[in-house]
């Protein structure tokens, strides 16, 4: 009995409303909206923390929108430095922003072959249980006071998720059972050693920095950004993001040129717009992280009239700056050969990431006595 | 299943996968002769097909469009068809270029298929090469049909009365054949040329007395050129006795000469040992009979006589007896007529109205 009155009172719309996002700016709409029955439970729904992150940001809506974006901007800043226009015609008044969404549109009704040597259950399965890994880690995000899951152990939670995405992918390559998907797997498992070590220190080292793993706590402790506080951590970071994402110069494990697309190769239709999207995918997660741990995540002047808003809106900001970086690099670098990447990280990049984790220990130092 | 698919066609979502693929025709990276290049610059920063929402992309899975870029022989048919197989439903063919329509300059080549014999073709651009704004053209032109469902004439001309065009003089003919063939032409291999040689002069009295009785004439048919004819039975001797100071083999050379009956077999060998013979080149060359078409094979004493051989078995069918791997393909697609450069060969005749079968 007692049981169940604690669950009706958890998914009671004053439960919700305890603990909802407050934006000044469209308060009395939302207080009318709240009072209409059924509406109401869903508005309460919705603007409750936790959901909020979940469905809005950082969670899937913004995903959506990021994505979508991202993908267009790409082709149109290659465009722009090619001294092209890139996609323009889908929507003239726009510069064809919505190029992906038509993308995306063909790719979903395009038929999906499934070849006859592909092990077939886990073939088809494994694009959508790749999602697992890579929408938990937007639960655990701070955006000011919004947050999905709030835990002590946010950050290594997170490094953690992030780090299961190869496994999938290597596993992608298996099922597709193919010379290309088999070479691209390896040359995924090659990298994937090899960032993930500096990656993994260049956290150690922020978190030694802050003395939390919280990620709350680490931004609120951000009155100094933590890319000045320790930017070898910092080139690190971004340096392992651009690997984990295999953008350019380290896209080894895809390679569209030499390996068609490594492990992704023998996908079509939606299943490919699936797989291709995971490394965007976490490109953003990644961004998101480096915002918290060295831009200061949602800190910002605060905008009474946005309210619980205002620090979305500077994360979002400082997110896109980390993502356009990137992006920005696929159109002015050649790609590295496998040898030279894995040199490069097992050797400078270790480097590096010890010295970062130097800097990290005596910050801390500092900061106890 | 087709249920499924014509309801993905016609239903209420049809509308979506039409404006979806419209703007997203990818064509895959599928470069098979020159008209490549103009698919390229179509691409690069002058006209930039990628406004249309089309981009060059990876491999025919990931993709729904392919450009054939002008000839296509049969090797590459076969990898074309494998493309278009691979690629998902809906997809599309556009092909470029003269050869891709009826075979260009490569028109009755023994090697030629045409593309819309291989895979079903979706629009044909003229041209030698078509220009790029002509591909583009042809884009807009498939996002068209994709939209409407129906395909249509790219230009509409107008209709125009040429009766109506003053200052004509003579009625309009259509012109005369421009084709000349000479009936008998002579075949001449050994042309003697009078040139500054000394060295030559001292070679040729040289071969004169080494090959005694072993050919029917020594000419200098230019500078640094000596033929030597011969027959089939006596020029594995003088191959022997040659190629103690000339070491390779530079061409095997087959001519069909279709009135007199014959072949002729031409070795071109010249020497990289020895410094003072490396610009020489000399033509041993003997007659065969067409009905018997038989020559020893070179190959023990030039070894790189080996592949000239076994092309000129393809081409014309003379057989070089000695050399393993006769009566087999060597470089030829598994299809193609047998000795296609035989003069003989029928070749396919034009045709202009083809009768459709029901
Ligand atoms: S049509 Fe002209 S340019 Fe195109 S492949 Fe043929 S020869 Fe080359």
């Amino acid at each position: 009995m007692e049981a169940v009155y604690e669950l009706l009172k958890a998914v009671s719309k004053e439960h919700f409303m305890e603990n909802m996002v407050s934006i000044p700016l469209i308060q009395p709409v939302i207080d009318n909206l709240l009072n209409i029955p059924l509406v109401g439970y869903v508005v309460a729904l919705i603007l409750w923390k936790p959901m909020f992150a979940l469905l809005i940001f950082p969670g899937l809506l913004t995903l959506m929108t990021v994505l979508l974006f991202i993908i267009w901007f790409e082709r149109k800043l290659t465009a722009r430095i090619q001294w092209r226009r890139g996609p323009l015609e889908i929507l003239r008044w726009a510069g064809g922003i919505i190029q992906a969404l038509a993308d995306g549109l063909r790719y979903f009704f395009q038929e999906v072959i499934v070849h006859r040597d592909a092990h077939k259950p886990y073939f088809i399965q494994l694009p959508i249980l790749i999602f697992i890994p890579v929408l938990l880690p937007l639960l655990f995000i701070p955006a000011g006071s919004i947050v999905g899951i709030k835990t002590p152990y946010a950050l290594p939670v997170v490094v953690a998720i992030v780090s299961l995405i190869p496994v999938f992918i290597v596993a992608i390559g298996w099922a597709s059972n193919s010379r290309f998907a088999y070479v691209g797997t390896i040359r995924e498992a090659f990298m994937y050693f090899a960032y993930e070590i500096p990656f993994i220190l260049s956290v150690v080292a922020m978190i030694l920095v802050y003395g939390t793993a919280d990620m709350t706590a680490i931004v609120e402790k951000q009155t100094i950004p933590g890319i000045i506080l320790n930017p070898v951590a910092a080139l690190v970071f971004f340096i392992s993001t651009i690997m984990a994402t295999s953008r350019l110069p380290f896209e080894i494990p895809e390679a569209d040129q030499e390996i068609a697309f490594g492990p992704f190769v023998e996908y079509s239709g939606i299943m490919f717009g699936l797989v291709m999207t995971i490394a965007y995918e976490k490109m953003y997660i990644l961004a998101l992280l480096m915002s918290v741990l060295f831009l200061g995540g949602g800190n910002g002047f605060p905008i009474p009239l946005l309210g619980d808003l205002a620090p979305v809106i500077w994360m979002f900001l400082k997110t896109m700056a980390v993502m356009v970086a990137l992006a920005f690099l696929r159109s002015i670098y050649a790609r590295f050969r496998l040898d030279q990447a894995l040199r490069l990280s097992w050797t400078t990049m270790l480097k590096i990431s010890a010295v970062a984790v130097l800097i990290g220990a005596a910050l801390n130092i500092a900061q106890v006595a | 299943m087709s249920d499924n698919i014509e309801f993905l066609n016609s239903g209420p979502l049809a509308p979506f996968k039409k404006w979806g693929t419209k703007w997203s025709l990818w064509p895959v990276h599928l470069v098979t002769a020159c008209c490549g290049v103009e698919l390229a610059h179509a691409y690069a920063s002058g006209y930039d097909g990628e406004r249309l929402g089309s981009l060059n992309y990876g491999i025919s899975r990931q993709t729904n469009l392919i450009i054939v870029e002008g000839a296509i022989s049969r090797k590459m048919a076969r990898v074309l068809r494998i493309t278009y197989e691979q690629m998902p439903d809906p997809k599309f063919v556009i092909v470029m270029g003269a050869c891709g329509l009826k075979g260009g300059i490569f028109w009755n080549g023994y090697h030629m298929v045409r593309p819309s014999d291989v895979v079903p073709v979706d629009l044909f651009i003229p041209g030698c090469p078509p220009t790029p704004e002509s591909l583009l053209r042809a884009i807009r032109s498939l996002q068209e049909k994709i939209m409407s469902g129906e395909a249509k004439n790219t230009i509409e001309f107008r209709e125009f009365d040429l009766s109506s065009v003053e200052g004509r003089s003579c009625p309009a003919l259509p012109p005369t054949t421009p084709k000349v063939i000479a009936p008998t032409p002579a075949i001449k291999v050994d042309v003697e040329r009078e040139v500054e040689w000394s060295f030559g002069k001292k070679l040729v009295k040289r071969f004169e007395k080494e090959l005694e009785g072993l050919y029917d004439s020594i000419k200098i048919t230019g500078k640094n050129r000596i033929a030597i004819s011969t027959d089939r039975k006596r020029v594995v001797k003088i191959a022997q006795i040659l190629s103690a100071e000339f070491d390779h083999v530079k061409n095997v050379n087959v001519i069909d000469v279709p009135h007199e009956r014959s072949f002729i077999v031409e070795y071109h060998i010249s020497s990289y040992s020895v410094r003072e013979l490396m610009p020489v080149v000399v033509n041993i060359f003997a007659k065969i009979p067409r009905d018997d078409p038989k020559f020893p094979s070179l190959m023990t004493y030039w070894q790189s006589a080996d592949y000239l051989e076994r092309e000129m078995y393809d081409f014309f069918g003379v057989v070089f007896e000695g050399n393993p791997a006769m009566g087999e393909k060597f470089l030829l697609a598994p299809d193609t007529p047998d000795f296609p450069l035989r003069k003989d060969r029928k070749i396919r005749d034009e045709c202009y109205c083809m009768e459709v079968k029901e």
